[in-house]
C-alpha cells in the first residue's frame, strides 16, 4: 500500500547565535492508512516539533526543511498558508497534551465543534449538529445531544479530552497527530483514550501518530515506533520489536531507567547518566555519544551513523551496533 | 513502633456550587509509617491522597481524627511546629515550589534560620553538604530556580526538605512531571538517601510502576477511604479490591504480554 505520508530528511532549525541551531535533523517517516506510529523520547527530543511541522504551525521563527513532507501526493514543503489552511482540521487533525487549553472556556461544546465543521464545509447548522453529536458519540462521550451544550468548565479531564478527540474527529480526517494525548490524564482514563483512539484507527482507517515519552503506552498502541534523541531518529521498528529487543545504546538506556509492573529493588533501576545536549550543539556527532558507555572514540564524537538494519523493518543508528553487531551493546 | 500516624482522619469541605454542599475527600483514613520504611499512597485524582498527606504536616486541619507523632497525640501550634521539624514535605511541582527570586543557597538555608538550627555562620556549610548529599555541585547555592533544569530543581527540593534532617519525608508525586531518565535518576537518589539517613518515606503517586518499585508497603485510596493496604508485593500479585485490580490493568506496561488492555467498550 502506497504511504499517505512521507516525510524525507525533515529539519527544523530555529536561528541561534552561531548560525542556524537544529531541533529536529534529518528525520525520515512514513504512514500508512489505517496504521499508527509512535513517537518517542524525552522532553527536547524534538518530538513535538516534528507534529507542529506536520501541521504547518511551527513558531515564527523556525524553518522547516527537508526533501519532502509528501501528502497524498502534495508536498506540504511548498504550501502556501492557504493551503495549509484547507489541509489542517481537514485532512490532517491534532489532538493536544492539555484539553483545557485546546478548548475555548467561553463556547459551549456544541458551538466550538461544529464552528470547525462550519469553517471546512458547506453545510446548515442542522446539518452540522447532526454531525456534532455523531463525533461526539464516536469519541465515546456520553449523552451528546443534551451535554453538548455543557461549558469546556463543566467537564472532568476525561471527558474534555473527548471533545477534543471529537473536534480532530469533525471533518473525517485522513491522519490524526496525538500529542502527549494521555499525558496529564488518571491512568483509568488514559487506558479508556488509548483504547478508543485503537478503535478509531481500525473503525475508520485513520493513520494515527502518537507521541509520548512512555515506552509502556508505546506498546499499547502499537504499530511502528521511532524512538527520538536530541532531535534526531535513534532506532526504528515495529513497536513490540523495538521494545523486546532494543538496538541503540539509548534506547536500551531509557528501558533500563523505567521501572515497570514487574521491577524491583533487586533489579534496579539504572539511569542514563547526565543530561541530554542542547540543541544545535551535537554538529556532525552521534547524537548520544556524550552520555554512550560504548562510543567508539574518533568516531562517535565526529561522524553521525547511518541505518543499519537490525532485523524485519527495524533499524538503528549506532556505530557500535553496525561494527559489532548485539555484542557490543551495553 | 510508628513516628508519623494518622488515626482516622475525616476531611469535609464544603463548596459552593449550585447551592451549599460538603464533599468528603477523606473518610476515615488510619495510616502510620515505621522508621526507616516507604509506604506507597496510590490512588487516581480526587482519591484524597494530597488532602491526607497536608493534614499529616497540618497545613491542613483534619475534621475529626487525629495525627501523633512518636506515640504523642499532636494538638498545640507548638506541637505542629516541633513535628515539622522532623516531617517534611516535597511537593509536586518543582517549578512553582521554589521561589523564583530566592538564590538557591539562600532557599535552603531558610529551613536552618525559621527553626534555628545552627549559628548562621555555619548555614552556608551545611547547604554545600547537602548540595553534595544530592548530587548537585556547590555552584548551584549561587543560581536562581530558573537556570535550573527539571530534574535538578527537584534535587533542591529534596535537598530543601533534608535541611532540617528529617526523620520522616512526604512525597507527593515528586517524580511524575519528570522524564524518564531523569526520574531514575531521582528514585535512586531517594532509595540511596533513605539507607544513608535512616529515613521513613510517604510516597505518594499514580505511577504503580513506581510504587512497585520503591515501596514497602502501599495504601490503595478510592474517595476518600483506604480499599486495599498490604506489603506491596501482595497487593500486587494477588489485588483483593476490584479497583486496585483495574487500576493495576490500566497501566501501560511492556513487559507484560500485549493487548492487557480490552477494547473499549463505549
Amino acid at each position: 500500500m502506497a504511504p499517505v505520508l512521507s516525510v524525507e530528511n525533515l529539519t527544523v532549525s530555529f536561528p541561534g547565535r552561531i548560525g542556524p541551531m537544529p531541533v529536529v535533523e534529518g528525520v525520515s517517516l512514513s504512514l500508512e492508512a489505517g496504521s499508527s506510529l509512535v513517537i518517542a523520547g524525552e522532553s527536547g527530543s524534538g518530538k513535538s516539533m516534528i507534529c507542529q511541522a506536520l501541521l504547518g504551525i511551527v513558531p515564527k521563527a523556525a524553518t522547516v526543511t527537508g526533501n519532502h513532507i509528501l501528502w497524498n501526493g502534495r508536498d506540504l514543503l511548498e504550501a502556501d498558508e492557504r493551503q495549509w489552511r484547507a489541509i489542517r482540521g481537514a485532512e490532517i487533525a491534532m489532538i493536544f497534551q492539555d484539553p483545557t487549553a485546546a478548548l475555548n472556556p467561553l463556547f459551549t461544546v456544541e458551538h466550538q465543534i461544529s464552528d470547525v465543521i462550519r469553517a471546512h464545509r458547506r453545510c446548515t447548522r442542522s446539518e452540522a449538529r447532526a454531525r456534532t453529536i455523531e463525533v461526539l458519540g464516536m469519541a465515546g462521550f456520553p449523552d451528546a445531544e443534551s451535554r453538548m451544550k455543557a461549558y469546556p468548565s463543566e467537564l472532568s479531564g476525561g471527558l474534555r479530552q473527548r471533545v477534543a478527540i471529537a473536534l480532530a474527529l469533525a471533518c473525517a480526517p485522513s491522519l490524526i497527530i496525538a500529542d502527549e494525548a494521555t499525558t496529564n490524564l488518571d491512568v483509568s482514563i488514559q487506558a479508556q483514550i488509548v483504547r478508543l483512539l485503537r478503535r478509531l484507527k481500525d473503525e475508520l482507517g485513520l493513520a494515527l501518530i502518537f507521541v509520548t515519552h512512555d515506552l509502556g503506552l508505546a506498546a499499547e498502541i502499537g504499530g511502528d515506533l521511532l524512538v527520538m534523541y536530541a532531535g534526531h531518529a535513534v532506532e526504528r521498528g515495529p513497536v513490540q520489536a523495538v521494545l523486546d529487543d532494543p538496538c541503540h545504546p539509548y534506547t536500551r538506556g531509557l528501558l533500563r531507567s523505567a521501572p515497570t509492573l514487574s521491577s524491583s529493588r533487586a533489579n534496579p533501576l539504572r539511569p542514563i547518566p547526565g543530561q541530554a545536549p542542547r540543541p544545535g550543539t551535537i554538529g556532525t556527532a552521534a547524537p548520544f555519544n556524550s552520555r554512550c558507555p560504548v562510543a567508539i572514540s574518533g568516531l562517535c564524537e565526529r561522524v553521525y551513523p547511518s541505518w543499519t538494519e537490525a532485523g524485519l523493518g527495524h533499524q538503528v543508528a549506532c556505530h557500535r551496533f553496525a561494527q559489532d553487531g548485539r555484542g557490543g551493546l551495553p | 513502633m510508628t513516628t508519623v500516624e494518622a488515626r482516622d482522619i475525616v476531611k469535609t469541605f464544603t463548596v459552593h456550587r449550585n447551592g451549599r454542599h460538603t464533599v468528603t475527600a477523606v473518610k476515615g483514613v488510619t495510616l502510620h509509617v515505621a522508621p526507616g520504611e516507604t509506604v506507597g499512597l496510590v490512588g487516581e485524582s480526587g482519591s484524597g491522597k494530597t488532602t491526607l498527606a497536608r493534614i499529616l504536616i497540618g497545613i491542613e486541619s483534619a475534621t475529626s481524627g487525629e495525627v501523633l507523632y512518636d506515640g504523642r497525640p499532636i494538638t498545640s501550634a507548638r506541637d505542629w511546629r516541633e513535628l515539622r521539624r522532623h516531617v517534611q514535605y516535597v511537593f509536586q511541582d518543582p517549578f512553582t515550589a521554589l521561589c523564583p527570586t530566592m538564590r538557591i543557597g539562600d532557599a535552603l538555608a531558610e529551613p536552618l534560620a525559621i527553626h534555628r538550627i545552627c549559628p548562621p555562620s555555619e548555614r552556608r556549610q551545611r547547604v554545600t553538604r547537602m548540595l553534595d548529599l544530592v548530587g548537585l555541585h556547590p555552584d548551584v547555592a549561587r543560581r536562581l530556580p530558573n537556570q535550573l533544569s527539571g530534574g535538578q530543581r527537584q534535587r533542591v527540593n529534596l535537598a530543601r526538605a533534608l535541611m532540617l534532617e528529617p526523620r520522616t519525608l512526604i512525597c507527593d508525586e515528586i517524580v511524575s512531571g519528570l522524564d524518564v531518565s531523569i526520574q531514575a535518576q531521582v528514585l535512586q537518589l531517594l532509595l540511596d538517601l533513605q539507607q544513608r539517613l535512616a529515613l521513613s518515606l510517604i510516597f505518594i503517586s499514580h505511577d504503580l510502576r513506581v510504587v512497585r518499585y520503591l515501596c514497602d508497603r502501599v495504601l490503595v485510596m478510592y474517595l476518600g477511604e483506604v480499599v486495599e493496604e498490604g506489603p506491596t508485593a501482595t497487593v500486587f500479585d494477588a489485588p483483593r479490591h476490584s479497583y486496585t485490580r483495574s487500576l493495576l490493568s490500566a497501566i501501560p506496561d511492556h513487559s507484560r504480554p500485549q493487548s492487557a488492555l480490552q477494547p473499549d467498550q463505549a
